[in-house]
């Protein structure tokens, strides 16, 4: 009888330690969005090798007693990462070592498409205010229209660090469901005949102005705006061991090994910050819903300005490459690419399309520098 | 967190997008000058156009070389072949099959090898 008991205890003692006596269904509801998420990552491959960590982080969060944020360890160090500004440019790191600025250099005038498209940041960030959300929620908000992954973690940190998962998890399924959200915008916003403009072959550029272009860059807008200074500065430190030439061995592992690490620790902190009591709030769905009023604004508002451009220059600018000034590095330009082709076969659009999207990253940069100078 | 300048979505979406069309502007600026001030320019360039004439100088190449019985898409890809390595079009001088059978040989004896 006494060992029964003793049973029982012991099982009653585990059982009360364990995450199923604590379990809610709001756990259960994050988990089931977390092997959605995983689902679309793996199977229909939308952004797998963001939203697959950012699935499993969600997972990860939901299992309750794991004291995961209570005590040092590595769920921890990862979360100092993200909440310390630490992940988003290193991440910028690797993309500008992975970055062409090639067709901007080429075609300086695309700047202008890539802050054309960041109309749609401000639109966004109006609608949020309309729905009840503060100034700076609406700002973190509204910055899901830059499609920048590392630049609306960046600032949701910094203005509201309590929306950050909702605004991640946004932010990087609309850069994935691109090829779906802008086509029909490019469409209903340009004619066949704009659509069929097959455009000049781009300058080449030599070797000086790649290598001076980013350090300009750097001094002018970290003077300019200090608060992206980190962000924009490792865009261009990553550029210039690219292609400095000299460098090779820093741009292979900004590139790639450090890219990927800082990806895995960025991508599943994220998902760690979607636990069911931050999450399941009526304002992730708002959020969700103005992250794609800000897609769709910022592609509206880049065909707009290409539409000017081609007009002005003679029909010499295909209006479709302004759809890429929102970011979402390459994928916006391919769509560019895959639209023009479309319309008429042997349309190459995509080097084009090249530059605006590139001006598109350094224009969200921009834009939330200027927000986080007026609004912190 | 101090407070913000403006809680106004309008005046902020007017400063904003002023603020990026100038500092993006001014970029378009900085890269014309860039380009305007490179040293390397006028060396480079010559580089660049130096093969247009000696793409020019050399006969045509296909009606010269074109022998009986060579498909003109065969010529076409041993002339991308060749672009390809980094030679022009025009040094190509003549395509021809070669009397000897020994590469038509060799791959079939090849094959016969592989499915021994």
């Amino acid at each position: 009888m006494e060992f029964f008991n003793a049973f029982l205890v012991s099982l009653q003692a585990v059982w009360n330690d364990s995450g199923f006596s604590a379990f809610t269904a709001g756990n259960g509801i994050m988990i089931l969005v977390g092997l959605v998420l995983l689902y679309l990552a793996i199977v229909k491959e939308f952004e797998p090798l963001l939203l697959g960590p950012i699935a499993f982080g969600c997972i990860l969060a939901n299992f309750p007693r794991t004291g995961f944020l209570d005590e040092m360890g590595l769920m921890m160090a990862i979360h100092y990462g993200i909440a310390n500004e630490i992940f988003p440019p290193l991440i910028f790191l690797g993309i500008g070592a992975m970055t062409d600025f090639g067709p901007l250099l080429a075609r300086p005038s695309t700047l202008l498409l890539g802050a054309a498209a960041q109309f749609g940041v401000f639109v966004s960030l109006a609608g949020a205010m309309m729905l009840g959300f503060n100034v700076q929620e609406a700002a973190a908000i509204g910055i899901i229209g830059g499609a920048d992954g590392p630049t609306a973690i960046y600032l949701s940190i910094k203005l509201a660090p309590h929306l950050l998962g909702a605004i991640a998890v946004a932010a990087y399924s609309y850069m994935s469901l691109v090829p779906l959200i802008q086509p029909p915008v490019m469409k209903l916003l340009t004619s066949q005949k704009e659509r069929e403009i097959q455009m000049e072959e781009l300058r080449p550029i030599t070797r000086f102005e790649r290598v001076v272009f980013p350090i300009v860059t750097t001094i002018f807008i970290s003077l300019l705006l200090p608060p992206i200074a980190a962000l924009l500065g490792c865009l261009m430190l990553g550029n210039l061991f690219r292609e400095s030439g000299v460098m090779d061995r820093l741009s292979d592992t900004a590139q790639n090994a450090l890219c990927n690490m800082v990806t895995i620790f960025l991508a599943t902190g994220t998902g760690m910050t979607m636990s069911a009591e931050s999450f399941l709030v009526k304002e992730t769905l708002l959020i969700i819903c103005l992250g794609l009023v800000a897609f769709i604004g910022g592609t509206a508002a880049g065909l707009i300005l290409g539409k000017v451009m081609c007009r002005a220059t003679g029909w010499k600018v295909n209006p479709l490459i302004g759809s890429a000034g929102v970011s979402a590095v390459p994928m916006a330009a391919r769509v560019s690419q895959i639209v023009g082709m479309k319309a008429r076969p042997g349309n190459f659009l995509l080097m084009h399309a090249m530059g605006p999207n590139v001006a598109g990253v350094i224009g969200t940069a921009v834009a939330a520098g200027t927000m986080l100078a007026m609004l912190k | 967190m101090g407070h913000p300048v403006t809680t106004n979505p309008f005046i902020i979406m007017t400063i904003n997008m002023t603020v990026v069309f100038i500092v993006l502007m001014a970029l378009m600026v900085l890269i014309k000058a860039i380009h305007a001030l490179d040293p390397t320019k006028e060396k480079e360039e010559p580089k660049q156009a130096a093969p247009a004439p000696v793409a020019v100088a050399p006969p045509p190449p296909v009606e010269q070389v074109k022998e009986e019985g060579i498909p003109g898409e065969v010529i076409a890809a041993i002339a991308a072949a060749v672009t390809a390595c980094g030679y022009s079009a025009g040094e190509i001088r003549a395509i021809r099959p070669i009397e000897r059978n020994g590469w038509k040989v060799s791959g079939r004896s090849f094959t016969n090898n592989r499915l021994a």
